[in-house]
């Protein structure tokens, strides 16, 4: 039925926009569940490429050092200066309720359960993840994934296994290390802005922190490693398009895995607060 | 190269295409079929879009049909996955358009990498090898270098080395020539016709630069004074071993011999060659 059609024109038109609209939203949906499918299936693969021979440990250790030592002077610093302001908000808060000489134990809490993880997560995210979904993009675009399978290797074992497996190694390290340097900033600021003692701070986090904070604070960035990586290689492994390409690939590859990281730290969180309870 | 390539049965074709279909989102290869005869070399024409570079992909097993078989060495590969192809693809040798060399290897590990993944070779076995496939294409020197570090016509023949050094029985040459000047284009068919004509490869190259496509079956590798020369020959009625094949929107245009190309009425074929 045409524009011009004088049968209700109106009626017409609307019923078509609807039909549009609700065509577009399938579509829509049907993409989305059939990536999610693909993405799905790349990990279940890189999994099974992780847990069975052969292995290209060469590429696992460039991996892990690039992902490891590349990103130590940006957890530091994020994990330093987290630990610091989180000091100076709770003390303000605390302050209220004359509860000051609980920083430590706050401080603690935090950066072990919650800010440790998901910041260096994050961070990791920005660094590593966009950096490779820019590679295996690019290598996509230069036929260089083709050229691998013709030569005989297998894409997913070649470069997918490797990183996955050094982001759920590397990003619990780096963790740890977030959490210490975190700490130690929220000490920092203890000592010299709030009057507190460096042995008082020390002991009430070494009172605070049990092994269901590290079981919680260590459970999560193996995950983390995991989303980040897998999705750094699957937003890579389906970049269409030549450059420009690469760079929607990239862009994607930061957004999504940043949203997958922040919504499953409440599941997770949910899950685990279950397994591991506060003390 | 010291050895030579595995030859096959005479009647027997080395890559044979039957009613080959494949749509995407419209159709790309429709009702195609052709055979490659052992020890010759097939030309695909064509414009953009019509498919000649989806051949390539096929009989790599990178693409499947819709419907039609694809026969590669007596084995159909439409049906194969990814694993059962591996077999399929040792025996094919591919030079991707651009080169498609890994950025993140030396040229020696780009050649060598099919050797090193194998494994069956010891590291100065390998080493040996890559420097005197790197010697065939004449980079020997660049043994160390980054791919970064090469013009387009290097990159071009370092990949021709990288598809060489399994001795492939057949050779898949995409877009070959596109982007590069005049002189190291003919250069680039000149190596394509020393591989065909030393070791009996079989090959399939597809290109819409028909200057090229020209240069391949007209050059023959004479020696002179144990010196391989590249000699052209004048009559395209005495050219044998090479055939062409024109695509035009994903079917066979045109098939037959470059004398009978040059020769055609077809109008799509006038056009295309003036």
């Amino acid at each position: 039925m045409g524009i011009g059609d004088n049968r209700c024109p109106v009626a017409t038109r609307t019923l078509t926009f609807l039909a549009s609209l609700g065509r577009r939203f399938t579509h829509k949906v049907m993409t989305g569940v059939l990536a999610f499918q693909d993405y799905v299936l790349l990990s279940a693969r890189g999994i099974a490429a992780i847990v069975t021979p052969p292995h290209y440990t060469r590429e696992i250790m460039a991996q892990m050092d690039s992902m490891g030592v590349g990103s130590l002077s940006i957890v530091i610093l994020t994990g330093t200066f987290t630990g610091m302001v989180l000091a100076l908000q709770s003390a303000a808060s605390l302050d209220a309720f004359g509860a000051r000489p609980y920083v430590g134990r706050l401080v603690s809490i935090s950066m072990v359960r919650e800010l440790g993880p998901v910041l260096t997560a994050l961070m990791v995210t920005g660094r590593v993840g966009s950096g490779m979904a820019a590679e295996l993009g690019s290598m996509v675009v230069t036929q260089q994934i083709d050229a691998l399978r013709v030569l005989g290797s297998d894409p997913i074992r070649k470069l997918v296994a490797p990183r996955i497996l050094a982001g759920m190694v590397m990003v619990p390290i780096l963790t740890v290390l977030s959490d210490a340097v975190g700490i130690f900033g929220g000490s920092l600021i203890s000592v010299t802005s709030l009057g507190l003692s460096w042995e008082f701070y020390w002991r009430s986090v070494g009172q605070t922190l049990v092994m269901n904070d590290f079981a919680m604070g260590l459970t999560k960035p193996v995950v983390f490693g995991f989303i980040l990586t897998s999705v750094g290689c699957f937003t890579g492994l389906r970049t269409r398009g030549g450059t420009q390409g690469v760079g929607e690939a990239t862009t994607r590859s930061v957004v999504v895995a940043s949203v997958v990281i922040l919504s499953s730290d409440f599941f997770m969180t949910k899950l685990l607060l279950a397994m591991f309870p506060v003390v | 190269m010291g050895e030579a390539a595995v030859r096959l049965d005479v009647d027997e074709p080395v890559i044979s295409f039957r009613d080959v279909h494949l749509s995407f989102d419209r159709p790309i290869l429709q009702g195609v079929s052709f055979d490659l005869g052992p020890g010759t070399t097939k030309i695909v024409l064509g414009g953009s879009g019509s498919g000649k570079t989806t051949i390539l992909r096929l009989i790599l097993g990178l693409l499947k049909p819709d419907a039609g078989t694809i026969v590669v060495d007596g084995t159909e590969v439409s049906l194969l996955d990814e694993e059962a192809m591996r077999p399929v693809r040792l025996k094919i040798g591919m030079v991707f358009q651009e080169g498609a060399l890994f950025d993140s290897l030396t040229v020696g590990d780009n050649v060598g990498y099919r050797l090193l993944e194998e494994r069956e070779l010891d590291e100065a076995e390998i080493e040996e090898r890559v420097r005197e496939m790197l010697g065939f294409v004449g980079l020997d020197p660049f043994y160390e270098r980054m791919p970064s570090d090469l013009s387009g016509g290097q990159r071009r023949r370092v990949a021709v080395a990288r598809a060489l050094v399994a001795r492939p029985q057949i050779m898949l040459y995409d877009e070959p020539t596109t982007g590069l000047d005049p002189i190291t284009a003919t250069n680039l068919t000149d190596l394509i016709a020393k591989v065909r004509d030393i070791d009996g490869v079989s090959s399939i190259m597809v290109t819409h630069q028909l200057r090229d496509a020209y240069n391949v079956a007209r050059t023959f590798m004479l020696r002179r004074d144990d010196e391989l020369e590249p000699s052209m020959v004048e009559d395209f009625s005495i050219l044998e071993g090479t055939a062409f094949l024109m695509l035009q929107e994903g079917q066979v245009r045109f098939e037959g011999s470059p004398h009978e190309l040059r020769t055609s009425d077809d109008p799509y074929i006038k056009e295309f060659l003036s």
